[in-house]
Parts: C-alpha cells; sequence; structure tokens
C-alpha cells in the first residue's frame, strides 16, 4: 500500500541576482511523514522552507499540496502551519491569544476554539501558563507555545525552521524526543529544517539532504549512514566525519567507529588521543611512505592511552569500506 | 571629587531652570485665584476668589473656544495617527520602485518650517472653499513628516519572523498592521500623541490667519483676541481665562505624567 502524497515540490529553484540560492529542488512528502531538510548553512533549506510556506516567492518550479498547485496562493491561503526558529511569538499578547491567533485570524467558531485549546493545553503542558506574556516564560515554554500554535491550527502539513536551535543541549535533547512523540501521536506531516545531523538522524523518517543549493540525497536516516551516495554525505552524516583516503584510482571512506585498532593491519602511528568519556578519538597517520600519509581519525572504545608517535595497527571489515570515484 | 561638585552643580541648574520655567504658571494661579489689587502684590493671606474665572468665562466663548480646539486637534491627531501608519509601515516593510526616493522627500519635509508656505497655503484653502472651518485648520497638518518617520523607525525594529508568522496565520495586510505592528509600536504611538496634541492645542500663527469667526477659532487665537492690549490688560482675568484653556492638557499630563516618561523613554531607547 502506498502511502498519500501529501506535498511534492518539483523543480523548485530560487535566485538572489546571480547567485541560485535554491536549485532545481525535487522531494516529496507522504501524510504523516516527518522529513528533515539537512544541510549546512547557506544551502538554501531555509529559503526552501519559505517558498514552501509562500513567504518567498520561486522563481521556477511548483508546488502542490494533495495534489492541488499551490505555487501562486499566499501563506495565509495555504492554511500550513509554522514553528519559527525564533518561535515568533507576539510580545503583547497573553499565551492563550498567542495560541489562538491564527483561529482567531481565520474566524474559527468560539467553541470550537475552546476544543482545540483544551486538548492542545494539555498535550504540550502549558494551563498554568495561559494567562502570562511570552516576555514571562522559558525559552522551553516559549518553544512549546509555538508548538502549541502550530498545532491548534490542525494544518495538513506543519514546517518546522531550526526551532530547537535556540534552546540549551539539555532542553535540545528533551524536546526533540518530545516533538517527535507528538508528530506520531498525532499523524502530523512535518517538514523539519535543521543543520544538526544528530537531530534529523533521530527524528525523521527521511532525509532530504543538501548542499549548495542542491540536494545531494534523499534516504532515511540509515540509508544516509550505510550507502552514502557522495563523499559531502559520507562526510556530512556521523561524527567524527568519514575518513577519506585518497588512492590511486578512487577515494575510500570508513567510518572513525569502523576502525579497529588491532595487533594485525595496516601500521599506522598515532598522533594524538583525544578523550570523550565513552569513547575516545584517535588521530593517526596512515600509510607507508612519507608523501602518501593520510590523517585518519578512529573512535575506540574506553578510554585510550598511546603516547605520541606510537605505532598501531589498524584495519577494518571490507563491508564497512565506501568507494568513490576520484572525480568527486 | 570633581564630580561630586558637578553633580551638585548640574542639580543646581536643573532646579534654576525648572523654577525658571514654572514661574509663568505659579504666577497665572496667584493672579487668576485673586482679587485684581493683587495681581501685582504679594500678600501671603491675600483673599481667594472665582471672580476672576466668572468675568473671564463671560466676556469671551471660551466653551465654544475650547470646544474648536479639541475639534481640530482631535481631526489632526486621527488623521495623522491612521496616515503615518501606513506611510510608516510601507516605507518600513513594503518594496516598491522609489521607496528611498519618498523616504527622503518625507525627510525634507521635516525641514521646511511651516510658516513659510502659509501664504500658499491659505490660497489652496481659499480654492477649496475651507478658510474659517475645522477642517481648514487642520489640513496641513493632516499628515506629519515626524510621525512618518518615528513609526518607520520603529516597525523596522519589529522582527520579520513575527510577520511571516502572522501572515502564516492568515492575517491580510492591513489585518498585520493592526493586530502585529500597531500593539507593538505602543509607546511611539503615546509619545507621538503628546507632541502632537501638545502642538496643535497651542498652535497659533495658522489658527490666527485661517480662522474669521468664533465657529473655528480656537482657544489660543481667542485667548489673544481676549487679551488684546487696546482692550485695557486686567492680568487677573487673563490669568484666569489662560488656565481655562491649558487647564484639560495640565490634567491630562498630570494624571498621566508617569505613563507619558516612561513611553518617551522606551520609545527613546529603541
Amino acid at each position: 500500500m502506498r502511502a498519500n502524497r501529501m506535498l511534492k515540490v518539483e523543480g523548485l529553484t530560487r535566485r538572489y541576482g546571480d547567485i541560485t540560492v535554491v536549485d532545481d529542488l525535487c522531494f516529496h512528502v507522504n501524510e504523516g511523514e516527518f522529513v528533515a531538510l539537512l544541510g549546512p548553512s547557506g544551502c538554501g533549506k531555509s529559503t526552501s522552507l519559505k517558498m514552501i510556506a509562500g513567504l518567498e516567492i520561486p522563481d521556477a518550479g511548483s508546488i502542490e499540496l494533495e495534489g492541488k498547485d499551490i505555487t501562486q496562493m499566499t501563506p495565509g491561503q495555504r492554511k500550513l502551519a509554522m514553528v519559527f526558529q525564533s518561535y515568533a511569538l507576539f510580545p503583547h499578547l497573553k499565551v492563550i491569544d498567542n495560541i489562538l491567533f491564527g483561529l482567531q485570524a481565520r474566524k474559527v467558531a468560539k467553541d470550537e476554539q475552546q476544543r482545540r485549546l483544551d486538548s492542545v493545553v494539555e498535550l504540550v503542558g502549558l494551563s498554568e501558563h495561559l494567562q502570562k506574556k511570552p516576555g514571562q516564560l522559558s525559552g522551553g515554554q516559549c518553544q512549546r507555545v509555538a508548538l502549541a500554535r502550530a498545532i491548534v491550527a490542525e494544518a495538513k502539513l506543519c514546517l518546522m525552521d531550526e526551532p530547537l536551535s535556540n534552546l540549551d543541549a539539555k532542553l535540545r535533547n528533551e524536546m526533540r524526543s518530545e516533538i517527535r512523540s507528538l508528530q506520531q501521536r498525532l499523524g502530523m506531516s512535518v517538514i523539519y529544517v535543521t543543520h544538526d545531523q544528530v537531530e534529523a538522524m533521530s527524528m525523521a523518517d527521511r532525509i532530504v539532504l543538501m548542499n549548495d543549493g542542491k540536494i545531494e540525497q534523499v534516504d532515511v536516516p540509515e540509508g544516509l549512514y550505510n550507502k552514502p551516495k557522495t563523499v559531502f554525505t559520507a562526510q556530512f552524516i556521523g561524527s567524527p566525519p568519514m575518513n577519506i583516503m585518497h588512492l590511486a584510482n578512487e577515494r575510500l571512506g570508513v567510518r572513525p567507529e569502523h576502525i579497529a585498532i588491532a595487533d594485525e593491519g595496516r601500521p599506522a602511528r598515532v598522533i594524538s588521543c583525544d578523550y570523550h568519556g565513552a569513547d575516545t578519538v584517535v588521530l593517526a597517520e596512515i600509510g607507508e611512505a612519507e608523501d602518501r600519509a593520510e590523517i585518519i581519525k578512529i573512535r575506540y572504545p574506553g578510554h585510550a592511552l598511546f603516547a605520541a608517535q606510537q605505532a598501531i595497527s589498524v584495519n577494518w571489515r571490507p563491508e564497512h569500506e565506501h568507494h568513490f570515484p576520484v572525480s568527486q | 571629587m570633581d564630580s561630586i561638585w558637578f553633580q551638585r552643580v548640574s542639580k543646581f541648574s536643573a532646579y534654576v531652570l525648572a523654577i525658571l520655567w514654572v514661574l509663568p504658571l505659579l504666577y497665572a494661579f496667584w493672579a487668576a485665584f485673586h482679587p485684581p489689587e493683587f495681581a501685582t502684590k504679594f500678600a501671603l493671606f491675600a483673599p481667594l476668589t472665582m471672580e476672576n474665572f466668572v468675568s473671564a468665562w463671560d466676556q469671551a466663548p471660551f466653551f465654544r473656544y475650547m470646544l474648536n480646539t479639541v475639534i481640530i486637534t482631535t481631526i489632526i491627531l486621527f488623521s495623522q495617527l491612521v496616515v503615518c501608519t501606513l506611510a510608516g509601515y510601507a516605507l518600513a516593510r513594503e518594496e516598491f520602485l522609489g521607496r528611498g526616493f519618498a523616504f527622503a522627500l518625507v525627510l525634507t519635509q521635516l525641514m521646511v518650517m511651516p510658516e513659510v508656505l502659509i501664504v500658499e497655503n491659505y490660497q489652496t484653502l481659499t480654492g477649496l472653499n475651507l478658510v474659517d472651518t475645522h477642517l481648514g485648520v487642520g489640513l496641513p497638518y493632516l499628515a506629519s513628516a515626524f510621525g512618518i518617520f518615528l513609526l518607520r523607525q520603529t516597525f523596522k525594529t519589529v522582527p520579520q519572523e513575527l510577520e511571516d508568522a502572522a501572515r502564516v496565520e492568515g492575517l491580510s495586510g492591513l489585518g498585520i498592521i493592526w493586530k502585529v505592528f500597531v500593539p507593538l509600536a505602543f509607546p511611539t504611538y503615546l509619545a507621538f500623541s503628546l507632541v502632537s496634541v501638545s502642538y496643535h492645542w497651542n498652535n497659533f500663527l495658522w489658527p490666527l490667519v485661517v480662522t474669521n469667526t468664533e465657529a473655528s477659532r480656537p482657544l489660543t487665537v481667542g485667548m489673544a483676541i481676549f487679551g488684546a492690549p487696546e482692550s485695557g490688560v486686567d492680568w487677573s482675568v487673563i490669568s484666569a481665562g489662560t488656565l481655562i484653556a491649558i487647564g484639560p492638557l495640565l490634567i491630562l499630563f498630570l494624571v498621566f505624567q508617569r505613563k507619558f516618561i516612561q513611553s518617551f523613554m522606551h520609545a527613546g531607547i529603541k
């Protein structure tokens, strides 16, 4: 059984003068699916999201929502929900009015507003803060209000623009799983823009990886990790990034966590050790000849105590090798 | 120790200036509440009287003048708020051809003294048949370059994401101005309104030129006619009349003093 298409984006392009920020973007979102738009800053992911929201006008391409072309519609007509990086709460309105802002603007009936408000407030746990102004709330609470405003709209598609990047690390982890579980419970279709691969990997059903305005790879998280199609994908996903070794007729990639320090294997020399707690990232030089030596990173479980310049042997299993053509 | 001396000197100067500033007002109060023979003579236990207010009120149609002033000031303020909001929003947020030029024109207008245009304006009003009407007194001031500039600057500080959020939530252009920009710029509106009301309440030259009868004559012009030297100067009655004229504004300011000063600070910091 094939899932219903919620959103289809085709050939979406945006130029600022001579610079093409988004170049021929094509992807789709199924109903109830969580799709992450992932990429380094400046890769055009936020611009893409704004075009889907109607806040930016594309130079070319089309956007279809449930089979209907919405490319020319105003943001209001598209009836999407959006969560912004800065939360975009109205400082002069109480929390309750912030949540109901869209419903009031769209003149939804009062009892319907109340019904949706009650359910969403319980969902995100804001009941004792409804009468406060956003200025009196913490960052995490503001984020919840922004989420509540998006959920209460009961929109077909919810757009999120780096919603967690203003929170501290601990809160970010909590909100990550909270957003994900809300999305699954409510069956929301979500496009989630982020530059944080951990967010994308842990939350998304599918990831659209962008680089320099173009799509690099669209895949499920395991696909991006296990079968990267390009050197960029290989190095963007995973931490520390995949080691790329330059061979004569190809490039060989091996992830740091797949390299073992063993009694036999390829000879290498330790440069330094970086202790992270659960594991240690060992920086080593591999290759016999001085001029062909390559620096690689090895993720070594536990606390490694290698002296600088110590000779070690490393090996990895053939199925962990990734091969890329030289042209990349 | 320099700074302490500096503080003392500046505090002293502030008091001197404040007293100089308030002296005419104090004198007006003194003269208005005492019989005419005490107008230029100070005696602590001089008898108090309301007689001056009664004779001032009887000698000139103050109520009519006050009504005219209120109507004129209201027309001007209301129209300025609407025009400046729309123009300020357009200059701050809308992309259109010639926006920079339009803004430069507004700024240029800030530098033109309104008095320079009196003759030209009078001719225009005659052409429109608006001489000696409330609208005629207000017409040259229905838009304010200062207000446009002030609101444009304030609107520019409203985060783009707030506007985006309102658009996604389905608000129209005017809806966004009304529900997002106006409430956020409230301190600026208050500060501007205060400046505008006190300027036009006290405006003299233009109303003097353009009004002929009681039908549209505001307080300031009425006071000038009332106190004209050729009719003999009675300081007590003039003081009483002056207090009647400035009373409403004075009370308004004293009541909302804290709020006004706060909003000035607020608008200033931004």
